[in-house]
């Protein structure tokens, strides 16, 4: 710790926030564009559009993926209750002596 | 003994306050976007503050100790040279700081952090005691002030980002569908924001309170190991749960209509961006502001859509408010600490929780002028906050402040 900021912990959180927070929105955009290619609802020229189970199917584990991290949040800020009540020490969460 | 249940009420006030101004950080974009309706998204937003206030298992003994330097850090004992009293009205002093500070923006709907407008009080009650050496001022840098310049540029780095892939790759995509899809993403991230706001603000108070209960005597025993008495932990979680579920809706339409036209794209992009901030800084071990995290998501958010229109006029105001928070809350602290310390005792303490509720009374009073609720939180933005929105509204808003 010299000096009042820390630039290696900003900078891995600039870096981190745009690979999770940049990223997960990016995913959830593919899910909805392959989801609504796959049901055929594509606003495109007017042509017929055909439905697509495989991409419908991607979309849905891009969805899956995106909640998970959700979960996996929700887990993070409960870790150390977790922690405290059961003994799993999940992400990280910090030993106590 | 007076004093500590004067303290213990203002703190969780305070805690009120504070789940009261912050509706907004997780729910503002959703009730803009029609993602949820705004009862319903209070009432979410309520909940999961109660059930994050519930995950604390520590206390954040750091609130007092970050900013000001009349405790020990590690145990929270007095410092010698500081008796209890001096202590406690220190504390109760720089709540009321904070509370007001609270009620006076959410009066003009601009959304300040609620620990800014807490560390601001207590420094200037500290200041108004013990002169400048009460004052952890390496603490109030660090912790307070580049936080507070770092958290909302990166958080708007990071929804501009995130804005603008999303615009990016759904471009294709029919409109009606695409906001669709983007309303069930943009709930679980406000949920997430939500949790960690009642989890991290919650404990802040908790903290506060056992501080207090320390310095009394009242509190023994290894707070650290053992964890809170669970009548403080359901206190403050019901405090911070109750307020969100009041909800701030001046602060909740600024933020959701008066900054950005925000649509449901947007709104999942920045509430993962405060998301992720909130939860990468906390492993890194640092605290940030939500407020300052999702101003910053949301106005990133209306940077990275092609074609969207930023009202920077109200950033600006925002960001006016935001530098003079401390310096404000710390003069109403002071202010407080020192009538509260001239009239001395049962009498000074009651003297200056009355003047509290006075001063909210009044602050309330003039808000009914022009109420905001979650019947027209969501009406067209027409250059001010309460433009528009009843026929009261434009002289009310010309009357000035409510006196402190």
């Amino acid at each position: 710790m010299n000096g009042w900021i820390n630039p290696t912990a900003v900078f891995q959180i600039i870096v981190a926030g745009l690979i999770i927070g940049a990223g997960l929105p990016a995913l959830f955009s593919i899910g909805v564009r392959l989801n609504a290619e796959g049901v055929g609802v594509v606003s495109h020229d007017g042509a017929a559009p055909q439905k697509n189970p495989l991409l419908n199917a991607i979309s849905w584990v891009l969805f899956a993926v995106v909640f998970a991290a959700v979960v996996i949040g929700v887990l993070f800020i409960a870790r150390d209750f977790i922690a405290h009540n059961t003994g799993l020490y999940l992400l990280g969460a910090p030993h106590k002596k | 003994m007076i004093i500590l249940v004067l303290l213990i009420a203002t703190a969780l006030a305070f805690d009120f306050t504070n789940g009261f101004h912050d509706t907004g950080n997780a729910m503002a974009t959703s009730i803009a976007t029609g993602a949820l309706k705004p009862k319903t998204a209070v009432l979410l937003a309520g909940v999961l503050n109660l059930v994050g206030a519930f995950l604390s298992v520590e206390v954040a003994v750091t609130v007092t100790t970050s900013v000001l330097k009349v405790q020990d850090s590690k145990s929270g004992h007095l410092l010698p040279g500081i008796d209890p009293s001096m202590g406690l009205t220190i504390i109760f002093a720089g709540l009321i700081g904070g509370i007001l500070w609270n009620l006076l923006t959410w009066l003009f709907g601009i959304p300040s952090s609620s620990s800014h407008a807490l560390f601001g009080g207590l420094i200037g009650a500290g200041l108004a005691a013990l002169g400048s050496a009460g004052v952890n001022w390496t603490g109030v840098t660090q912790k307070v002030l580049i936080p507070a310049i770092a958290a909302p540029l990166i958080a708007g780095l990071v929804a501009a980002c995130g804005t603008w892939l999303v615009y990016r790759l759904t471009q294709k995509v029919i409109k009606k569908r695409r906001e669709d899809g983007f309303r069930w993403g943009q709930i679980a991230t406000a949920s997430l924001v939500a949790l960690s706001h009642g989890t991290n603000d919650a404990q802040k108070t908790m903290g506060v309170i056992a501080l207090a209960l320390i310095t009394t005597g009242h509190l023994t025993g290894d707070v650290k190991k053992d964890g809170l008495p669970f009548w403080i932990i359901f206190s403050c979680a019901l405090a911070i749960g109750l307020g969100t579920y009041i909800g701030g809706w001046r602060v909740i339409r600024t933020l959701g209509k008066g900054l950005v036209e925000i649509k449901s794209p947007q709104g999942m992009a920045a509430e993962t961006s405060s998301a992720a901030i909130i939860l990468l800084s906390s492993h890194f071990g640092y605290s940030l502001s939500t407020t300052h995290v999702a101003t910053g998501s949301i106005l990133g958010s209306g940077v990275g859509k092609p074609g969207a229109e930023v009202r920077w006029g109200v950033a600006g105001r925002m960001a006016a408010a935001w530098l003079i928070t401390l310096p404000s809350a710390a003069l109403v602290g002071a202010v407080t600490y020192f009538i509260t310390h001239l009239i001395g005792g049962y009498a000074g303490a009651a003297v200056g929780f009355l003047l509290l509720v006075a001063a909210a009374g009044a602050i309330w009073l003039q808000s009914r002028k022009a109420p905001i609720d979650s019947s027209n939180v969501n009406d067209e933005w027409e250059g001010s906050l309460t433009a528009g929105t009843s026929e009261k509204a434009p002289t009310a808003k010309a009357e000035s402040t409510p006196a402190i």
